[in-house]
């Protein structure tokens, strides 16, 4: 079983929702965003989902589109660097995990089976890359297999459903299931009414026994609430940023406490 | 030219948000029977003809070539398109598979605005909805492009992420394409992105090569020793050079925008000197300007729709394979290129062709008289009216602006008073 599918499911034992919660590294500093972090953990996040910011961020929408452009405007960013910083919180916070998250182009850049070997030295259970495609990624999976790293598949309301099938059983760390069409976060790309969501989770546990995780668009507790029994780990990320950008850590804690400790 | 499942040799692919993938999937395989459909050609040869004006000339330029001495100079008239840019081939192309999926509405992005007005004719002719996104600099540089889009009944959306030009668009209109794909095509506008849009852009442009075939053997009984392209995305490139690619005594050069010089920033040379790395983003595998860490770099022309920091898969494949080669040319090389063609031959080149225009006159002196060279002659200038005029320092042109100004507020206080 992989390291944190087995986490997930120890950790579910004592709670009925896990919580991951999206930070974007260097911004609005590198300083500020690791004490962000430490902050969440304090408070008892399951899951840390490190954004590493790209210039040209697709998959996301404008909240977490102008934290990268931020993050990147005055400083240089590098994988190796923020590798090592996450690395260090996870070892600060060991009762939690950290998952990495970016675009393909950074990655391919620095190398990805330095990334992954990296990735496991550091403890960094989880891989997203939102536009890196399963058929695309024949060399990551090795690599990952290769080093008890879990790639993250992300699946859609709208992925056909052979392929969702297909994607579920492939699923080893945990499924991120977007909740609808669009892109991160409240924009003017939020997709309109879908299959409901229950169908679709319903759908996706069918065909898995990875844990799931849902995100994009949980914004408040009712979206959170309404997740158990049907998903293992809600993803909490532009509503976050929003938040913290509005009242700093304070707000963005408000928010999280909100959401997963009331 | 046919890909390997997306890929020319270790460029293009398809790396696009799984929300994306069904969209993706059916734009495949709907292009794929399109293109075997007799009765989708013929609606489509029927619209390049009697919409776009095709088939575009193949001009002899005799005073520029007893100027230069050398080379027999022809240029490929895509200029002479509806619209003023062979933009509108790829458009007319997209929007009848558009009809054929029964989708309502197009997006796209456009820099200078030239693929955005072709969009918005073929829009309004074919009855879709139509969104164009353009970055905020770009809608203020060319706000006569951003007023024929709205006066067509697109709206126009700036996007003041980034830098705020094309490639902010483009990131921009993915964002929409992921919200919007049940009924939304994105309409891209250059032999770029996922696949299949490389192989699709560079089909509908084909055109234009296979025009060029027919019309040398017509005019001087064979094929031209060397074709001259310039390369922004590429997509005049792969429509000229492509079905020259088994002729292989036909040589081709294309021509990039050097800029006002070679550091980062001030150029969009991604396929000669170094200058560009491999990457992966925006949807496809291709050379990109990108710094050391992966992020993707600002870039400069005199030629907005050159001005971009990706290049065709299908380019940056041939370029490597040395089946093209490349070259570029600076600004200031551009502007008087520009300036000869007007002088020499009464056409008004877009500043964007003038690039290949400079990359074929640098080597025209040197080339036998025998031999002949086409240049593609990508779009007419007069979209630049501003920027040569500044280009050239052109004393009046602010005078004119002044006037200009001075009268239309009057008209405005009068319609404000009446």
């Amino acid at each position: 079983m992989s390291q944190l599918a087995q986490y997930i499911a120890e950790k579910r034992q004592q709670k009925p929702i896990l919580s991951m919660t999206h930070v974007v590294y260097g911004y609005p500093s590198v300083q500020e965003s690791l004490d962000w972090m430490a902050t969440l953990l304090e408070a008892g996040a399951d899951f840390i989902e490190v954004q590493f910011p790209f210039s040209d961020p697709v998959a996301d929408g404008p909240t977490i589109v102008a934290a990268c452009h931020g993050a990147l405007h005055d400083q240089s960013l590098t994988v190796e660097q923020c590798l090592t910083d996450i690395g260090q919180l996870g070892r600060d916070y060991p009762q939690a995990r950290i998952a990495l998250m970016s675009y393909l182009n950074p990655m391919y850049r620095y190398g990805l089976e330095k990334l992954v070997k990296r990735c496991a030295e550091e403890n960094i259970q989880g891989l997203i890359l939102p536009d890196l495609p399963y058929e695309q990624a024949a060399d990551l999976r090795t690599y990952c297999e290769a080093n008890g790293v879990d790639p993250v598949w992300l699946v859609t309301p709208v992925t056909p459903k052979d392929r969702l099938a297909f994607l579920a059983k492939e699923a080893t760390g945990f499924l991120y299931c977007v909740a609808r069409s669009g892109v991160t976060g409240n924009s003017n790309h939020n997709g309109g009414d879908q299959q409901s969501l229950d169908e679709y989770l319903a759908e996706i546990n069918s065909h898995t026994s990875a844990p799931i995780g849902v995100g994009f668009g949980i914004r408040e507790k009712a979206h959170v609430d309404a997740l158990k029994g049907k998903a293992d780990v809600a993803i909490i990320g532009s509503a976050l940023l929003d938040a913290y950008n509005k009242g700093g850590k304070e707000e963005g804690l408000k928010l999280f406490n909100n959401l997963f400790n009331s | 030219m046919q890909s390997n499942n997306g890929y020319y040799g270790e460029f293009g692919g398809s790396y696009i948000p799984e929300i994306l993938y069904s969209s993706q999937q059916q734009i495949l395989h709907a292009f794929e029977e399109a293109k075997n459909d007799p009765a989708f050609i013929a609606e489509l040869k029927d619209t390049w003809q009697n919409y776009s004006g095709r088939p575009t000339p193949l001009t002899f330029c005799k005073n520029l070539t007893d100027y230069f001495g050398g080379a027999q100079i022809y240029l490929k008239r895509e200029d002479l398109n509806q619209s003023g840019a062979h933009k509108m081939n790829n458009v007319i192309g997209q929007a009848l598979l558009v009809k054929r999926m029964g989708k309502k509405r197009v997006i796209a992005e456009t820099g200078a605005g030239q693929h955005g007005v072709a969009t918005a004719l073929i829009a309004a002719r074919l009855g879709l909805e139509c969104t164009i996104y353009m970055g905020a600099k770009d809608v203020k540089r060319q706000y006569p492009n951003v007023f024929w889009m709205k006066q067509l009944g697109a709206t126009v959306v700036p996007v003041a992420e980034g830098a705020q030009t094309l490639r902010d668009a483009l990131d921009e209109a993915l964002r929409d394409w992921s919200s919007s794909h049940e009924d939304s095509h994105y309409l891209i506008g250059t032999t770029c992105g996922c696949a299949p849009f490389p192989e699709m852009v560079a089909y509908f442009q084909s055109v234009i090569g296979e025009e060029v075939k027919e019309q040398s053997q017509a005019q001087f009984g064979q094929y031209p020793d060397r074709l001259y392209a310039c390369v922004g995305g590429g997509s005049n490139a792969c429509g000229l050079f492509l079905p020259f690619l088994e002729e292989k005594e036909v040589e081709m050069i294309g021509v990039e925008a050097g800029g006002k010089g070679l550091e980062l920033g001030q150029h969009s040379i991604r396929l000669s000197n170094g200058l560009g790395q491999k990457g992966i983003a925006q949807g496809f595998a291709t050379m990109f300007l990108q710094d050391a860490n992966g992020q993707l770099q600002e870039t400069h022309s005199i030629a907005a729709g050159l001005d971009y920091v990706g290049v065709s898969p299908i380019i940056a494949h041939l370029a490597q394979e040395g089946r093209i080669q490349m070259t570029y040319a600076m600004d200031d090389e551009v502007v008087a290129a520009c300036s000869l063609l007007l002088k020499k031959e009464g056409i008004i080149p877009a500043l964007e062709s003038s690039h290949a225009l400079a990359g074929a006159f640098k080597d025209a002196p040197n080339l036998p008289k025998e031999s002949r060279i086409v240049i593609n002659l990508s779009g007419r200038g007069d979209k630049d009216i501003f920027n040569v005029a500044k280009a050239m320092n052109d004393a009046t042109f602010p005078e004119f602006l002044e006037d200009y100004m001075a009268d239309y507020k009057e008209h405005l206080n009068n319609e404000g008073e009446a």
